[in-house]
């Protein structure tokens, strides 16, 4: 194994980038949970929609800048609809029936990639910036890498600014924290709830549109292992958290980066996260952070 | 003010309240009594809307307002300090009294804190704290205060002094005065009866869904049979 104190740099640097992204996927999970107890499995295919239609905007038009913004932009309008077509109706039935529904929903959205887009998936006709190779204090970054970290921190600094900041942001978090009193303070909660999709649903748009640019690539089954480890990370985070969600984000991603390298001759990367989460929940039941009963 | 006329709620096929019907008076202050399990908490819910009405009005300054949407009856001028507080536990103290006073935006909203902060010094001490970790004396202010910020003319509260320390219920009563000398009208659930019928001059007491005694509180100091409702019902 390599001795040089830049490697593990370089190893931590990644596993950040890569719970960057797990955040950007995991909070509106997080988010819909908190509002409405459902385990919006779906939000795996709106994170691949998002790649799908960055991928297409941008071949079509030659701007990548442009496919992330139709990619957010349309996908801030898939996740309401989801709401509004798919979930609102299965409120009154216990939160499993929509959680089923959400499932179908994504294989249902996978196949529907499939059989518009090929079973091969597609790439980039024109994207040079996962080979543009910088080095920055000794260490080697693309710049898709460096764009993922300056967006991810932008987004949920903003993120974090509007929920504490803006008198609608307290009022989307007094409304994760409890709907019903929140409603007698005048607070709309199927507004809330729009909002939560809206935002939830960009946010997975941007981290499926950096994943297809880092790539160069993007597939119709692309959101499927990523909807388990955002499963996992948002348990971890303690339910319904952000600030857990974050945190559980960035700890997955420091375990998958050394791990494969540590384990990797015996576990694959994609399995150390199941492993992760189940040691955690051994040692601590409420998640990472979670402190409530 | 508030008018109850044979007011019925429930939950889906379940009745937890048959035909209540009273009146509470502008400025004053009405006691609801009752044993566990009577329906105190689903009519103060059913008056903010979270209780289904099956049957009978709710009125409200002279306005029906048994259909309004629970999200309305705020700007209406009536809030809710609800059984166990039910604060937004990871907000901070400062961010539950915004919520509070949500439907004004920002109007008043300094002012507002301010009487909050004056009512409840020690909650102005705890401004940046998650509400969650305050004691449940501090919690109860906050649920008053978040209450306060909404301005209103009704305030509807529920069991105040429900696990509290005496001194806390002391303080938590005291404040209650305050308001009500400021003209703000009550109605108070309480299990505290000695203390509930010393604070309020109209009494209910509701035993297994229905109202069983509706008068004064000196009247009902004098009612033996209420103490009988109590005893008979915890032993039931």
């Amino acid at each position: 194994m390599d001795p040089d104190p830049v490697y593990y740099v370089d190893l931590t640097l990644n596993g950040l980038i890569f719970g960057a992204m797990y955040a950007l996927m995991a909070i509106g999970l997080t988010l819909v949970y908190g509002l409405l107890r459902i385990l919006h499995i779906a939000h795996a295919a709106v994170y691949a929609f998002g790649a799908f239609i960055t991928v297409i905007v941008a071949n079509a038009t030659g701007s990548i800048a442009l496919g992330i913004v139709v990619a957010i932009v349309a996908s801030a309008l898939l996740g309401p609809a989801i709401y509004r077509l798919l979930y609102e109706p299965l409120l009154k039935h216990p939160p499993y029936v929509a959680m089923i529904a959400s499932m179908g929903l994504l294989i249902f959205m996978e196949d529907g990639f499939r059989i518009l887009f090929g079973e091969q998936g597609l790439t980039f006709t024109r994207n040079p910036y996962p080979t543009e190779i910088h080095q920055l204090f000794g260490v080697t970054i693309n710049t898709v890498q460096i764009a993922m970290i300056v967006l991810s921190v932008v987004c949920l600094t903003a993120l974090a600014l509007f929920t504490t900041r803006t008198r609608v942001g307290v009022a989307w978090r007094a409304t994760v924290s409890n709907p019903t009193i929140a409603t007698s303070f005048g607070v709309d909660a199927i507004k809330v709830r729009y909002l939560n999709f809206m935002i939830g649903s960009a946010l997975a748009a941007l981290a499926g549109a950096l994943i297809a640019l880092l790539n160069n690539f993007v597939e119709p089954s692309m959101g499927f292992v990523v909807s388990y480890k955002a499963l996992a990370i948002i348990v971890l985070g303690g339910l319904g958290s952000m600030r857990g969600t974050l945190i559980a984000s960035l700890a997955l991603g420091l375990v998958e980066s050394f791990g494969t390298i540590l384990v990797g001759s015996y576990l694959d990367r994609d399995a150390l996260a199941f492993l992760f989460l189940i040691i955690v929940l051994m040692v601590r039941p409420q998640g990472l952070t979670g402190a409530r009963a | 003010m508030l008018r109850l006329e044979n007011m019925s709620c429930g939950y889906g096929p379940v009745r937890a309240v048959t035909d209540v019907s009273f009146e509470l008076p502008d400025k004053s202050a009405l006691a609801l009594l009752g044993p566990n399990g009577a329906g105190k908490t689903s009519t103060i819910m059913a008056i903010m809307g979270h209780t289904a009405v099956q049957g009978g009005r709710i009125l409200f300054n002279g306005e029906d307002i048994t259909h309004v949407p629970p999200v309305r009856r705020v700007d209406l001028g009536i809030a809710l300090v609800p059984e166990g507080r039910r604060l937004f536990t990871d907000l901070t103290v400062e961010e539950n009294l915004t919520v509070g006073g949500y439907h004004l935006s920002t109007r008043n909203d300094a002012a507002n804190r301010a009487r909050v902060y004056d009512l409840f010094p020690r909650l102005s001490d705890r401004r940046k704290q998650i509400s969650g970790s305050l004691s449940g004396g501090e919690q109860q202010m906050l649920a008053m205060g978040r209450a306060l910020m909404a301005e209103p003319k009704l305030l509807l509260i529920d069991e105040l002094s429900l696990g509290l320390m005496p001194k806390m219920v002391d303080q938590c009563f005291a404040a209650l005065a305050t308001l009500r000398a400021q003209g703000v009208t009550i109605l108070l659930v309480e299990q505290n009866t000695t203390r509930a019928l010393d604070f309020a001059e109209h009494v209910c007491v509701m035993t297994s869904g229905s109202l069983a005694f509706s008068g004064t509180s000196q009247q009902a100091k004098q009612d033996e049979n209420l103490f009988d409702v109590f005893v008979s019902a915890g032993h039931e």
